[in-house]
């Protein structure tokens, strides 16, 4: 009787549905026709979205991405909080999907060694776990010398003050410009503890910086200087 | 080290903050401060901790974009 009247229920929602409706119609057994909506709803906003970012065959890997998308959002139906439209969630569920994979497609060569750094297990402080090069702008001698010494000083701290993972973290983000998502992957961990292990990271070198002395915007001053 | 990433890390420290938000609370209130911009309005007042975190995370920034894109393409 309960199904019965559950089937009515459905049969009589068409689109555009309340959220209360969408949630009835995705929960399982989810509703064919609400499932076709949703799914032709995210295609339609997926392709310019991440037209940017895809270079070949953007419909195959937005038909993908809502696919993959549409399948986390049945799953996660009950999670939903209704603080929001439906649609703006699973949109969101989707957008993450794509960008997500396209990162890890991107980044898939990288290994947690490149973020480590040739020398990241030496133990003699040189601070040399960073392979690229310190690029003078068009400082005066005086300035390129301070500069010199202000880039020893933070790979010091980076080098001693820093656990390894922290050390490892800010390497793939801050200095090679990594995704987290990416970082979080090779490191084993998931995007919101590398944010927070990040978050520790710069608290240190903050409480390093204010123990030595060094004002941070002072020397954001003398980099910019020319 | 280039000059550009020790700017990158003194920006950084200069910003850093006890009371940051990490990805999934960005993540969990997104959806309300895209709808809120969307309206016309101004999210940063509501969730100051999320437009502050967008300014910091990359991952969080681009997501939000694409969002935003793929919304207004089906409003």
């Amino acid at each position: 009787m309960l199904r019965w009247f559950k089937n009515k229920k459905q049969k009589k929602a068409s689109p555009p549905y309340t959220n209360e409706q969408w949630v009835e119609l995705l929960a399982p057994p989810a509703d064919d026709r609400a499932v076709k909506e949703l799914r032709k709803f995210l295609i339609r906003g997926l392709k310019p979205a991440l037209a940017k970012y895809v270079d070949r065959e953007l419909e195959q890997f937005v038909e993908d991405t809502a696919q993959d998308g549409l399948l986390k959002i049945l799953d996660n139906i009950h999670s939903f909080r209704g603080e929001s439209k439906l649609t703006t969630w699973a949109m969101k569920i989707a957008v993450r999907e794509g960008l997500t994979e396209l990162r890890r497609k991107k980044w898939n060569d990288i290994s947690i060694d490149d973020l480590r750094g040739p020398n990241a297990d030496s133990s003699d402080g040189s601070g040399e776990i960073f392979s690229d090069t310190f690029a003078s702008n068009d400082a005066s001698p005086e300035q390129t010398v301070a500069q010199k010494m202000i880039k020893e000083k933070v790979e010091g701290i980076i080098q001693n003050v820093l656990t390894e993972k922290q050390r490892t973290a800010i390497t793939g983000i801050m200095i090679h410009g990594l995704p987290v998502t990416v970082v979080a992957d090779k490191m084993g961990t998931n995007r919101n503890n590398l944010y927070k292990l990040v978050h520790d990271a710069r608290k240190k070198i903050k409480n390093e910086f204010e123990i030595q002395g060094i004002d941070p915007e002072e020397m954001l001053n003398e980099l910019s200087e020319k | 080290m280039t000059t550009n990433t020790l700017k990158k890390i003194f920006r950084a420290v200069i910003n850093t903050h006890d009371n940051e938000i990490g990805c999934a609370k960005c993540c969990d209130e997104i959806e309300e401060f895209i709808e809120l911009e969307l309206a016309g309005k101004s999210p940063e007042e509501a969730y100051p901790l999320v437009q502050e975190h967008l300014n910091k995370c990359g991952d969080c920034r681009e997501e939000y974009e694409a969002l935003l894109n793929a919304l207004k393409a089906t409003a």
